[in-house]
């Protein structure tokens, strides 16, 4: 079998505009459901009940249902009734970011629930609000715990984002899909697709065990 | 500066203070000792409501506890607890531990802080571990440090719940000492413990707990070799 590496010659242009928009959508969906996910992971350890089961009901369907069925939901439902011309790529962002965040609420909850009871207590017992003993006593002891499953859950992001193609949205996966279509040609394109998204995650997983070994030190 | 008038505390079905009355004055160091379960250590937490209370009521410093427009905060301010397994912040090295509430609840500059810090490191024998990290201290170190971090934000009271329980016992002798030390200053002080030898020679006051019930007080004396009631008397038996 010979392989044509003059397609991914010719599609390198596009492939590396695909990986740009995947790092970046993989990016924004981090961040953003890093910032709903805590808040979601702090809001569902709250004692009053009205604000801790819309969370819990939150978490469930964004973890029990696929993410393509959201993301469809997302582009196709909700998107164009805020907008006329929804964009595939905005769609993208949404979903994963929405998805992401019901992820690391739990990552959140677990490792702020890992912490020694005894911890909030000095904490408060030194005159502290709770969110001053989040903030500087359980949080940063917490966060520590968490990279192992963070570093989890964004390999699982940055995968994800390739059902993006499904919705046109122009990540990597949409311009395998699109030079697989206009040549016929499986290994070429696929291949290469698979191969960038392993530079990607395992370059993120690297990263974040340097993370973790340099706060380990501490 | 702390009056309890008939606390009731239950977790559950179980009642653990059936109603305790107790008056600690300015200066007083007051010892409470009893077997476990006698609800010395809930009674204790209850003081800086680290245990919420179901019925009674404590004033401490004029606060009233069970008033809902207290600031538990302030109140914490004014209240030092160091706990039997010290609770130090593993992330923070001894000199953080111990500024870190001065700073952000106290509001003083950091230079201050550092400066009270080293001050407490030094009475307490540790000024040598300002920069390391509680990991590397052992245990009865590991405690001073902690009743260090409580000093800096000047506290009136102090409570000290069992913290020579989880040490060695060959370290039992210089956390008593720190504590000692602080009594005879005229720190106002709540201590529940198992050092009987400690509560005969330092405190003002003893009380006796037991059943969720204050059994018996009196001064060390009265209650170490003259106790009045049958379950004192047992309980004396067994640990002296």
């Amino acid at each position: 079998m010979d392989f044509r590496f003059d397609i991914i010659k010719e599609y390198a242009p596009f492939f590396l505009q695909g990986v740009l928009l995947t790092i970046g959508l993989s990016i924004i969906a981090i961040i953003a459901g890093s910032i709903l996910g805590l808040a979601i992971g702090l809001g569902k350890m709250s004692t009053k009940r009205f604000v801790r089961l819309p969370l819990e009901w939150y978490i469930n369907f964004f973890r029990g249902t696929p993410l393509l069925v959201q993301m469809l939901l997302v582009h196709l439902g909700l998107m164009p009734l805020l907008f006329s011309q929804p964009s595939a790529t905005v769609s993208l962002a949404v979903s994963l970011s929405l998805n992401s965040a019901a992820y690391v609420a739990e990552i959140f909850r677990a490792g702020i629930q890992s912490i020694d009871k005894g911890q909030m207590e000095a904490a408060r017992s030194l005159g502290m609000t709770h969110t001053q003993a989040m903030r500087y006593v359980i949080l940063p002891q917490a966060l520590k715990r968490m990279i192992p499953p963070f570093t989890n859950e964004f390999i699982v992001l940055i995968k994800d984002s390739s059902l993006g193609a499904v919705i046109a949205a122009p990540e990597l996966m949409y311009w395998g899909k699109a030079a697989q279509g206009q040549y016929y040609r499986v290994w070429e394109p696929y291949l290469t697709v698979a191969f960038i998204y392993l530079l990607l995650t395992l370059s993120l997983s690297k990263l974040l065990h340097y993370l973790e070994r340099k706060y380990s030190n501490q | 500066m702390i009056k309890v008038t008939n606390l009731k505390k239950s977790f559950g079905d179980l009642q653990v203070l059936k109603g305790i009355d107790a008056h600690i004055q300015e200066r007083e160091m007051v010892v409470i000792i009893g077997p476990s379960g006698s609800g010395k250590s809930t009674f204790l937490r209850c003081l800086n409501l680290l245990e919420d209370f179901d019925d009674g009521d404590i004033i401490i410093n004029g606060f009233h506890l069970k008033d809902k427009n207290t600031d538990i905060n302030k109140v914490r301010e004014e209240v030092g607890m160091v706990f039997q397994r010290f609770n130090l912040f593993p992330h923070m090295t001894v000199l953080d531990n111990i500024t870190l509430a001065p700073v952000k609840v106290r509001k003083w500059p950091i230079e201050k802080a550092k400066e009270k810090a080293m001050e407490l490191l030094k009475k307490v024998g540790l000024q040598d571990k300002a920069n390391i990290y509680p990991d590397s201290l052992s245990g009865g170190q590991a405690q001073r440090v902690a009743i260090a971090r409580a000093l800096a934000m000047e506290p009136k009271v102090m409570l000290f719940d069992e913290p020579t329980s989880a040490l060695d016992p060959e370290m039992v002798g210089e956390v008593l000492a720190v504590m000692k030390q602080l009594a005879n200053e005229g720190m106002t002080m709540v201590v529940v413990t198992h050092e009987m030898g400690f509560a005969r020679e330092v405190g003002d006051r003893v009380i006796f707990m037991d059943g969720g019930y204050i059994v018996e007080e009196g001064t060390p004396s009265e209650i170490f070799d003259n106790p009045k009631h049958e379950r004192t008397k047992s309980f004396l038996s067994k640990v002296l």
